[in-house]
């Protein structure tokens, strides 16, 4: 445990001296001297003036997309064993693993491969913008993304299909290399799961017209989410979010947005506990705001606060492979999380807060209140080096209070690196 | 409920009614928004996107200019790729079918423009390289011949989207020409020609070639990278060879190395406007072509 932070500093320190150092290159315009100096000057610029030309833009190859590649490569390091960490869940919230057996993120101690992920984006014609992202891990490469966004709607309007991670909240949008920090807070992860609200569906924006930016929104989703529907809660969409966003600057440098989401549908999953099965209707509400800072290139401050409140009413039945009755199970549970990044030139330093159970912990199994113990809590802090625009470095360390059994400190050194098109930032 | 949801839903629309007549210019660097007044005169509203104090290379998308650009009839950037990093954002978040690609509200003012090739001139071009322009040098705006192509530019597509106003932009630019000319009359005797300097950024390319000066060495050896110390060490040896003098930066560019090399050399730092407002008394395009090369000339440093 000790022995990675140490070598994950040692590196960071090692990278940043090899970046302060640089590649010495030598310059053959040496060697001329005297009177010769002010010709050799005046033929530079001469050269200079000479590639004056016009504009050469407008090429033929301007059809091929835009073409990104991200990877995303993570160390972890834990206290826990492997069986205590893999076998690690939020209880009373979910413990639903992932295909590989990992409930916790997916992460394994050592080198993760988390992604390797390919963004290809272009207009198709003069009224549709195409994205799509393929992100491939070792075992398979999935569309993570790939939907369309109307350019030429009139009266503010938007539509985008296709499958999208949707604008529920603030966090959900980004994709995982954009995150500010390695993993995704703890309310998503228990409300939603670690990929967050990504569905096929349809989504319809207005952008009115009014002295605040407003932004109002309605999606009709397939509803397959994993942790909130589940796969097989019923064929056709059934589920649907509406969200309302809000945004005013302060000052030259200061900018809060502000939002309210609601996320809801027919669910039908096993994410409780092991073997068992949910049947009902489930609905997540979200508040959001954020607060960024940019003075200038080299300083900035995001703040961001989200809530996260999800209710559930259905049958419930603890072990699905046995005929037991379907028990009623009405449960309302809450998350917040806080975050404050600071950069300043090219480092950067977090810190975030998550908790659960907040205000509400109801979990009513046929009219009995379930206690699942102390309120599962998240400390985290982030060191954050970025040479360019195009690479990073993060090292993060999580004192995770999620489970009944012990602590689990967690020790993350990530690299993301990207190549290609210069995505633009949403902010 | 429902009905509530529906009324709010008209009561926004009403509200998102147009406002009252002229256009609405969005321009993302303060230059952009200072000839489009130029031009536009009266008739248009010019909103400027980016602080004249902020280095337009690392500008992020805010909410309030996806507003600004929402309403824009036209929306004037540097292009070159300057923007890359936030306008594409823009201009997809704004809903405005104006501003999009192709339209007569999309205004890239580098179309209008001769370009220093500069990195383009390479032949290669990859981020080893650091943050280069791989379409060229964008910073044309300090070239005198090159804005008189982009206000006769901004005349055409003015006149483009409000085809009954023709006659005023077209004698709002012949103003223009006429100040220019007056104006390059007197800055041809600003005497610069042959004078050697350092820069900072490859910013003054375009100044240099048409006042006749020469930019012997860059202290950041790539784009948007800090410099090396064998590069600062090796930049010191050639201002020594050249007799050079004087450094010039921008507001948002003075930085450690700048100063250390000024103190290594005994060569001035000189603090330039890089745009227009980034300074005390550059308010408007002329003011920041004047006071350049007051201070180029005088050396008397920027004053803030």
């Amino acid at each position: 445990m000790k022995v990675t932070i140490i070598a994950a500093a040692a590196a960071l320190f090692f990278l940043t001296e090899v970046y302060a150092v640089e590649n010495i290159q030598s310059d053959e315009r040496r060697g001329t001297a005297g009177a010769d100096r002010t010709r050799a000057v005046a033929l530079e610029s001469g050269a200079q003036m000479k590639a004056y030309r016009v504009n050469p833009k407008g090429g033929g190859n301007l059809f091929n997309p835009a073409i990104t590649l991200v990877l995303d490569f993570i160390y972890m390091d834990t206290n826990l064993s492997d069986e205590e960490y893999d076998a690690r869940e939020i209880p009373g919230y979910r413990t639903l693993h992932d295909a590989d057996g990992h409930g916790h993120g997916g992460f394994e101690e050592g080198f993760n491969l988390r992604g390797a992920e390919l963004t290809l984006s272009a207009p198709v014609d003069p009224y549709f913008n195409l994205y799509a992202t393929l992100t491939g891990t070792e075992e398979e490469t999935v569309v993570e993304e790939a939907s369309f966004v109307t350019t030429s709607l009139p009266a503010g309007l938007q539509v985008k299909g296709g499958k999208f991670r949707s604008a529920f909240g603030r966090f959900n949008a980004f994709h995982q290399h954009a995150w500010n920090f390695v993993d995704a807070p703890l309310p998503y992860r228990a409300f939603l799961g670690e990929e967050g609200l990504v569905e096929k569906g349809v989504q319809v924006t207005y952008l009115p017209d009014l002295p605040v930016y407003t932004l109002l929104g309605l999606e009709v989703l397939e509803g397959e989410s994993e942790v909130l529907f589940g796969e097989e809660a019923e064929s056709g969409a059934h589920a649907f979010t509406a969200f309302v966003k809000a945004s005013s600057d302060f000052g030259e440098a200061g900018t809060l947005l502000a939002g309210f989401s609601v996320a809801g549908g027919r669910t039908k999953n096993g994410s409780i506990e092991h073997g068992s099965e949910f049947t009902g209707d489930s609905t997540l509400y979200g508040a959001e705001v954020t607060y960024k800072w940019k003075r200038s290139r080299r300083r900035s401050l995001l703040l961001q606060a989200e809530y996260l409140l999800r209710h559930q009413s259905g049958d419930y039945v603890e072990d699905a492979a046995l005929p037991t009755a379907a028990r009623r199970l009405e449960r309302t549970q809450d998350g917040l999380y806080l975050q404050a990044l600071y950069r300043t030139g090219r480092w950067g330093i977090g810190a975030r807060y998550e908790v659960l159970d907040l205000f509400r912990d109801d979990f009513m199994e046929a009219g009995m209140k379930r206690d699942f113990g102390d309120r599962p809590e998240r400390i985290t802090a982030a060191l954050e080096y970025r040479p360019t625009e195009f690479s990073r470095m993060r090292l993060q360390y999580n004192h995770d209070e999620t489970a009944r059994d012990g602590v689990d400190r967690e020790v993350f050194f990530q690299f993301v690196f990207a190549i290609g098109a210069h995505g633009a930032h949403p902010f | 409920m429902k009905r509530r949801v529906l009324l709010w839903m008209i009561l926004f629309l009403l509200l998102s009614a147009p406002a009252s007549a002229g256009l609405n210019v969005v321009a993302t660097l303060p230059w952009i928004g200072s000839i489009a007044r130029e031009i536009g005169g009266d008739r248009v509203r010019v909103r400027v996107l980016v602080r004249p104090t902020q280095d337009a290379h690392y500008v992020e998308a805010r909410p309030s200019m996806i507003l600004a650009a929402r309403r824009a009839d036209l929306l004037m950037y540097n292009g070159l790729d300057l923007e890359a990093g936030y306008l594409p954002v823009l201009v997809e978040s704004s809903r405005n079918p104006r501003i999009q690609p192709g339209m007569p509200g999309d205004v890239d003012c580098s179309r209008f423009v001769e370009v220093l090739q500069g990195d383009a001139a390479t032949g290669r071009a990859d981020r080893s390289m650091g943050d280069i322009h791989p379409l060229g040098n964008p910073h044309y705006h300090l070239s005198p011949k090159n804005i008189a192509r982009v206000a006769r530019g901004m005349a055409d597509s003015l006149s483009a989207v409000d085809p009954g106003n023709r006659d005023l932009y077209m004698a709002n630019l012949a103003a223009f020409e006429r100040k220019l000319s007056q104006k390059l009359k007197q800055w041809s005797g600003a005497g610069l020609e042959g004078g050697r300097f350092v820069a900072y950024h490859r910013f003054f390319e375009y100044l240099a070639a048409e006042f006749g000066f020469h930019i012997v060495g860059y202290i950041e050896e790539k784009p948007g990278i800090p410099p090396s110390a064998a590069h600062i060490q090796e930049v010191m040896e050639r201002m020594k060879e050249d007799g050079v003098t004087k450094i010039l930066t921008t507001v948002y560019q003075v930085g450690r190395e700048g100063r250390y090399v000024s103190e290594r050399t005994g060569a001035e730092l000189v603090v330039l406007p890089h745009d227009v407002g980034s300074m005390k008394g550059v308010d408007d395009w002329f003011g920041l072509i004047d006071r350049i090369l007051e201070v180029l000339k005088g050396g008397t440093g920027g004053g803030r």
